[in-house]
């Protein structure tokens, strides 16, 4: 998984496959993300071609990062793959999933 | 009918008597010409006799035979019902089928099972969720938990080298107080001591470092092991509910399509039991037919017999017309080239030319040759 940070870190673009092993690099993101000031994260899913189901449990737990400094998750874009695992997991229940 | 023949009877004996004589009296065997008018009277009052008895025959043979298909015809049709209600039965069942499956005596609709996986299903997928994100949360911990032993192994690594430090000031302590001879026996105590203390010390930290070790490997062992976990993509797992629901989507559509048909047939057979079973009660005709036609026949020996009365008193009364005259072949000629049935027209021949009773109808009913076909209406 390849992923770029804008300048002021409230929003990501993500591309390439998201899987266990993006685990240390994604949690170190997270942190990143969360430490800056602002009020919503924005991550970009539209450049990404696969999500198992630990990238699943990342993208949850990056929820709960968001819950516990009070900012918004916004996850933008998802397709293919991706947009079928939302469907399939109600992701647009838990998460505000823009197309 | 008794009237009618006492009034043809007296008619014609009234009519002899008033024309009998003088021109009755035959001469020289050569009748006169009302004797010769009567006798042909007589012999066309035969003829009819023998077609009245001939179709008193057709018709006797005729009703025996409608009455013996119409039963075998409504045998057939009875056979037809049962078949036709044990098919709509059969169809009813299907309505069932179609509907749903049967599970421990009770019938669960298609939909209700398609719910049902649909909910087991979105749970097993909650569920996969829920293990991937505290795998997560594990995997992190573990992240965290393996950083801060290795800042702890750091620090043992720093107490092992002030240990070894203590220990050297420790040791040369001792040489200086050795040096110092009686004045640092005091001091060497104390160097004692403090090297004794480094000893321990060290020997702690030792023990420290194999249990850190120990500590160090079960969470590598434990990250292995959850990372093992971890990476189980379950998302084919997760995508084949997205399937499921597709199939379960074109179970239901098919079981409402099939119930739709179902539902038709059922229809189509109640209406086929219904029209067979109202033939069967239309096929009854035959027992109408033949009242009717024992009607026609008694009407006809009743005549056949006036005929045969109105005879014998017209030969009482001029016993000339007893003598015996030729039938008309011309007329029964014409009479039966009118008849299409070679076989029928056979019987006819035997009955009026040559009085012989016929026999019941042949199998053959289907015959119907034109008269020039006719072996009968050769023997003409």
């Amino acid at each position: 998984m390849q992923f770029q940070l804008d300048s002021n870190s409230s929003v990501v673009n993500m591309s390439g496959e998201f899987t266990f092993t993006d685990h240390a690099q994604f949690k170190s993101l997270v942190t990143r993300l969360f430490e800056a000031n602002g009020t919503a994260v924005v991550i970009d899913l539209s450049k990404l071609e696969f999500i198992d189901s630990a990238g699943l449990g990342m993208l949850l737990l990056a929820r709960d990062e968001a819950k516990k400094a009070n900012r918004s998750l916004v996850l933008r874009g998802p397709s293919g793959q991706v947009k079928r695992m939302f469907g399939v997991t109600k992701f647009d229940a838990l998460f505000d999933v823009q197309e | 009918m008794l009237g009618l023949k006492k009034r043809l009877s007296g008619a014609l004996q009234a009519e002899v008597v008033s024309t009998a004589s003088p021109s009755m009296q035959p001469h020289d065997d050569v009748p006169d010409p009302q004797t010769e008018l009567l006798q042909r009277w007589m012999s066309l009052a035969d003829m009819q006799q023998r077609v009245i008895q001939a179709l008193v025959g057709e018709i006797s043979s005729t009703s025996g035979f409608v009455e013996t298909e119409a039963e075998a015809l409504s045998g057939r049709f009875q056979r037809l019902v049962l078949s036709a209600d044990q098919q709509t039965a059969r169809v009813e069942s299907l309505t069932s089928l179609a509907i749903g499956i049967e599970v421990d005596g009770e019938m669960v609709p298609i939909d209700r099972i398609a719910g049902l996986l649909e909910s087991t299903l979105s749970d097993v997928v909650e569920k996969i969720l829920l293990l991937s994100k505290d795998s997560m949360s594990m995997v992190y911990a573990l992240d965290e938990l393996n950083a801060n032993v290795g800042r702890v192994d750091k620090c043992m690594e720093q107490l092992g080298g002030i240990n070894r430090t203590t220990n050297m000031l420790a040791l040369n302590a001792r040489i200086e107080a050795e040096r110092a001879g009686g004045a640092g026996a005091a001091f060497r105590v104390v160097a004692q001591e403090v090297r004794e203390l480094s000893k321990v010390t060290q020997d702690v930290a030792v023990s420290m470092q194999a249990e850190l070790k120990t500590v160090t490997e079960g969470i590598a062992n434990g990250h292995t092991t959850l990372q093992r976990v971890a990476t189980i993509d379950m998302s084919d797992n997760m995508l084949a509910k997205d399937k499921l629901e597709v199939l379960l989507a074109a179970l239901i559509l098919r079981s409402e399509s099939l119930t739709r048909i179902v539902a038709d047939a059922v229809r189509e057979a109640e209406i086929i039991s219904a029209d067979v079973g109202g033939m069967v009660t239309g096929i009854q005709f035959q027992d109408r037919t033949r009242q009717r036609l024992e009607h026609v026949v008694d009407t006809l020996e009743v005549i056949d017999q006036a005929i045969d009365e109105l005879k014998q008193s017209s030969i009482a009364a001029v016993p000339e017309l007893a003598a015996h005259m030729a039938p008309d072949l011309e007329w029964v000629k014409h009479l039966l080239e009118r008849f299409t049935m070679s076989e029928m027209r056979s019987r006819f021949v035997a009955q009026l030319l040559e009085g012989k009773q016929t026999g019941e109808l042949p199998d053959d009913k289907s015959e119907t040759r034109g008269p020039s076909e006719s072996g009968a209406v050769e023997l003409f």
